[in-house]
């Protein structure tokens, strides 16, 4: 995959967003970001007696002149944030016209420049089978952005992908939780598995959820036995207008189902039609949401 | 419900499974490869569960096909349902159109009810099965001769019109129908009729016989007869009315004289009866008409018209040694004046005009006088007939049928000792017959009417009965034609002649609608001494006027009533008609027509062709009608806007 993932002019763009999260959460090095620790910043946070062993250097002296007791003055830790950034490399991702797959690295692509761009660590994992699952281990400021891209163009599809192993896999392996971005079809039975086993730690889930245009409007007519990419139960059927729109409805069902499923759980939901490009639906979508800003 | 053609029923075994082979074939579907089934195979488990004949849907099409092919399969088997009709491929319909059938007890009437069924029977001749189309009633007609031209058939049919006269006599057609019948194999006749014919007994049909009757209802009342008579005091109106029905009725009878209304009364019939109205009206009358007001089933008998024969007189010549029984009869006559001349008498002076009629009593003349002659036992043979010896006591057999001159005679009492044994001429027809020799005759032969009694009344006993007066009157009328009561009523169909002289120039006849048809420009012939008219089917009155130059030299009038016969018109359920199976019955008991219907099924299979295309194009249709649909839309948001 030669192509870049992204013309420059889209890069410049998304420098001037930012990752919004919705609550304070913890890094491991220093950063731009409020953490719920106490440390070294100017932005106030608390007081605290002192006890023995404290650093002297944080005592309150003007407190102590009042009070006669030592104080410590806390102030709001700033720290890095941790992005994950998850992609379902199942075979049923390189599929449709639109490519899901190649939308999903772009989408997942955006998202990490976005933070690399305001000095947040960024992992990128592909949720391919035990054994093969790639990971990129974390890169930090716009320096980055290269290897991630590099990263993101070498991803290849993956057979026999189980999302919610993968899922569960990566939530025991992962270290710090933060925002956590999936890209995904969700076209496996176990998607519910799956977002529940994300949503069992404190990751501030976002949930692309990818799907092609042919397969939101099938164009069928006939009678077809239709062949599971990822090598699923095949199944016949008469394609007939009644069948397509039955399919549209069942469609539409299953997406209310997955939304409401991630309402309950603190999860953004974004449905991703490949048809529409990835800058408009970064710059604006994502932005109207307030994921982004 | 069977087959003309069950083996076609092969065919579905052979093609039958062909096609579900076929089906099974083609069944096997096209891949495509999609991201995943995962939602189609939640939505085809959502299908299955709610809808058990979804499975079945999609064999629609192959049901389709197995229901086409079944129904080709049944159009090709000829299936066909008996029903009463015929079953012979030499169709012989005789269709009866007598003044009966113009009762309007069924349908528009009769004769309409007839040729429909007529139409149908045409419909359920088989393929390349022939009719022959035979009106009955007046002079029988074939007006379609052996064809299987369906179009000419219905056309013949259709141009069937009613007749008043000549009676309903199945004997003639029945004949023509064993001919044609004899010829071929397979034949049949059929009679659409309302049964009130006459049916011969000597005629075997070689074929099966069907019989169809026509109407419902009998109820008819009838002017049965009517005369207008001379009397002491001027003359007297004489009018029957018959109940023909089997319902007690009550009708009014109205009578006009000369168009006006003279008397009404109410008259109650119980079934089968009559009632007469005898009334006196004045001398001046010139035509009675009596109408029976209420309407039944046929009405053309409830009207009726009687003319005055007051002024008519008949001059008769006897000549003849002198005979009482015979001067007395004749002056009973009304209107007939006779002369006596003596035997020796050889040269008549006066001309036909003057006396019509000469009775020749046991004498014949060297030379025959003019006009028209009634021998009476005649001694020797004349130009007419041979005289060849003597029979003694023959037997008296009047002949059968509806002979005029013997209307209203039963000659079954008289007893004849000694007879002229009469060889007659071709012209003659027999009257009255015995062993070997004629005993009465009658005939036309160089434009004169001349009847034969070959006994001398003095033999017989015949003046001692009631017959005689009876049978001198009407053999008066038949010789002296256009005179007297019987005379002036005529029976539709029955032409008119009249005797004129050379002297006359024009004769003039106005029809009972009021045309005027005149000699002078053919409508009326004129040929030895007689003018004849012979469309004589309309009821009513007729006026002849006779013309020598400008001046009205006579004026006679004719009435023709409807026949009285006609007027019964209660339908027979069946005919006895001789048939070559022995059988005696036409009505059509057995279901023997066959009526086909492999077209409906034919038309049946095109429709479900049609269907399967509608069905295995469906989704394009959908796509067109979604189209239109949103077409209009936007053209209604356009004109919104």
């Amino acid at each position: 995959m030669t192509e870049p993932l992204f013309e420059t002019t889209f890069l410049r763009k998304l420098d001037r967003l930012i990752l919004m999260t919705r609550r304070a959460m913890a890094g491991e090095m220093q950063g731009e970001r409020r953490s719920p620790r106490r440390g070294a910043s100017v932005e106030f946070a608390d007081f605290r007696p002192y006890t023995p062993g404290d650093d002297i250097r944080q005592i309150d002296w003007n407190l102590y002149a009042r009070m006669e007791r030592f104080f410590l003055k806390l102030f709001v830790a700033e720290e890095e944030l941790t992005i994950h950034l998850l992609i379902d490399v199942s075979s049923s991702m390189d599929w449709g016209e639109p490519n899901k797959l190649r939308h999903a690295l772009k989408l997942a692509g955006a998202f990490g420049y976005i933070a690399l761009s305001s000095l947040d660590r960024v992992t990128v994992t592909a949720l391919g089978a035990e054994g093969a699952q790639r990971q990129l281990p974390g890169v930090r400021g716009k320096r980055g952005a290269l290897p991630l891209f590099a990263f993101l163009q070498q991803i290849r599809p993956e057979t026999a992908v189980d999302l919610s192993t993968a899922c569960h896999r990566y939530m025991r392996t992962a270290r710090t939780p933060g925002p956590l971005l999936l890209c995904s079809d969700l076209l496996d039975a176990g998607w519910e598995d799956a977002l529940r086993a994300l949503s069992s730690r404190p990751f501030e889930i976002t949930l692309l959820h990818i799907l092609a245009p042919q397969e939101l409007d099938p164009q069928f007519d006939g009678d077809f036995r239709l062949v599971d990419a990822e090598g699923g139960t095949a199944v016949e059927i008469s394609a007939d207008l009644d069948a397509l729109r039955r399919y549209r409805e069942n469609l539409t069902s299953w997406q209310a189902e997955i939304e409401s499923f991630c309402s309950g759980r603190g999860i953004n939901y974004f449905f991703v039609d490949t048809a529409i490009s990835v800058e408009d639906f970064v710059l604006s979508r994502m932005r109207q949401r307030g994921v982004l800003r | 419900m069977s087959f003309l053609a069950p083996l076609a029923m092969l065919a579905a075994a052979v093609i039958g499974p062909i096609i579900v082979a076929m089906y099974l074939l083609k069944l096997r579907r096209e891949d495509r490869t999609v991201s995943s089934t995962f939602l189609w195979r939640r939505m085809v488990r959502d299908v299955e569960a709610n809808a058990p004949w979804q499975k079945l849907r999609r064999n629609l099409l192959l049901l389709l096909q197995l229901l086409l092919l079944l129904l080709l399969v049944l159009a090709l088997a000829r299936p066909f349902v008996r029903t009463t009709g015929i079953a012979g491929r030499n169709l012989i319909m005789i269709i009866d159109r007598s003044a009966s059938m113009q009762a309007a007890d069924v349908g528009q009437n009769r004769l309409e009810a007839a040729k429909a069924q007529a139409i149908n029977l045409v419909d359920q001749l088989p393929d390349g099965g022939r009719a022959t189309v035979i009106a009955m009633g007046g002079q029988m007609e074939v007006l379609a001769a052996a064809t299987s031209d369906r179009r000419e058939l219905r056309d013949a049919i259709s141009g069937i019109e009613l007749r008043n006269g000549g009676g309903s006599d199945l004997s003639q057609a029945l004949t023509l129908a064993s001919a044609l019948s004899a010829r071929e194999e397979q034949s049949e006749a059929a009679i659409i009729s309302d049964g009130n014919v006459m049916i011969p007994d000597d005629v075997k049909v070689p074929a099966t016989v069907r019989y169809f009757p026509i109407g419902r209802s009998d109820a008819n009342v009838a002017i049965g007869a009517i005369a207008l008579q001379p009397s002491a005091g001027g003359q007297t109106l004489f009018v029957q009315t018959t109940n023909h029905g089997s319902a007690s009725t009550s009708v009014r009878v109205d009578l006009y004289l000369d168009g006006v209304l003279f008397d009404a009364r109410n008259l109650d019939l119980p079934p089968g009866g009559d009632s007469s109205i005898v009334t006196e009206v004045p001398s001046q009358v010139r035509v009675a008409e009596a109408r029976v007001s209420e309407a039944d089933a046929l009405e053309a008998d409830n009207r009726a018209w009687a003319v005055s024969t007051l002024d008519d007189t008949t001059n008769v010549r006897v000549i003849g040694a002198g005979n009482r029984f015979l001067e007395t009869g004749l002056s009973l006559l009304p209107g007939v004046r006779y002369t006596t001349v003596p035997t020796s008498t050889a040269i008549f002076t006066e001309t036909v005009a003057e006396v019509p009629v000469t009775i020749l009593d046991g004498v014949v003349p060297t030379t025959l006088p003019a006009g028209n002659l009634f021998f009476i036992a005649p001694p020797r043979s004349t130009n007419f007939f041979s005289v060849t010896g003597e029979i003694e006591f023959p037997s008296v057999r009047p002949v059968s049928g509806d002979e005029p001159l013997l209307r209203h005679i039963s000659l079954s009492e008289v007893n004849v000792l000694r007879a002229a044994r009469i060889a007659p001429g071709a012209w003659a027809r027999v009257i009255v017959d015995s062993e070997g020799a004629p005993l009465l005759l009658a005939g036309e032969r160089e434009g004169r009417r001349i009847v034969v009694l070959a006994f001398d009344l003095h033999e017989s006993d015949l003046p001692l009965h009631v017959a005689f007066p009876l049978l001198l009157s009407n053999i008066v009328n038949y010789l002296a034609p256009g005179s007297g009561v019987e005379a002036s009523q005529i029976a539709p169909g029955q032409s008119l002649a009249i005797q004129v002289d050379e002297t006359i120039t024009e004769v003039r006849l106005t029809q009972p609608d009021g045309n005027i048809m005149r000699s002078t420009d053919g409508a009326i012939q004129i040929q030895n001494n007689q003018a004849v008219y012979a469309d004589t089917d309309m009821l009513g009155v007729y006026v002849v006027e006779e013309f020598r130059g400008d001046e009205l030299v006579a004026r006679r009038r004719y009435v023709v009533n409807f026949p009285n016969a006609e007027s019964v018109i209660a339908p027979q359920p069946d005919l006895n008609i001789l048939q070559a199976s022995g059988l005696q019955s036409a009505i059509s008991q057995e279901r023997v027509g066959r009526t086909e219907f492999w077209r409906w099924l034919a038309a049946l299979a095109l429709i479900v062709l049609i269907v399967e295309w509608l069905f295995y194009q469906r989704n394009g249709l959908a796509y067109l009608r979604e189209r239109w649909r949103s077409r209009t839309r936007d053209k209604g948001a356009l004109r919104a806007r």
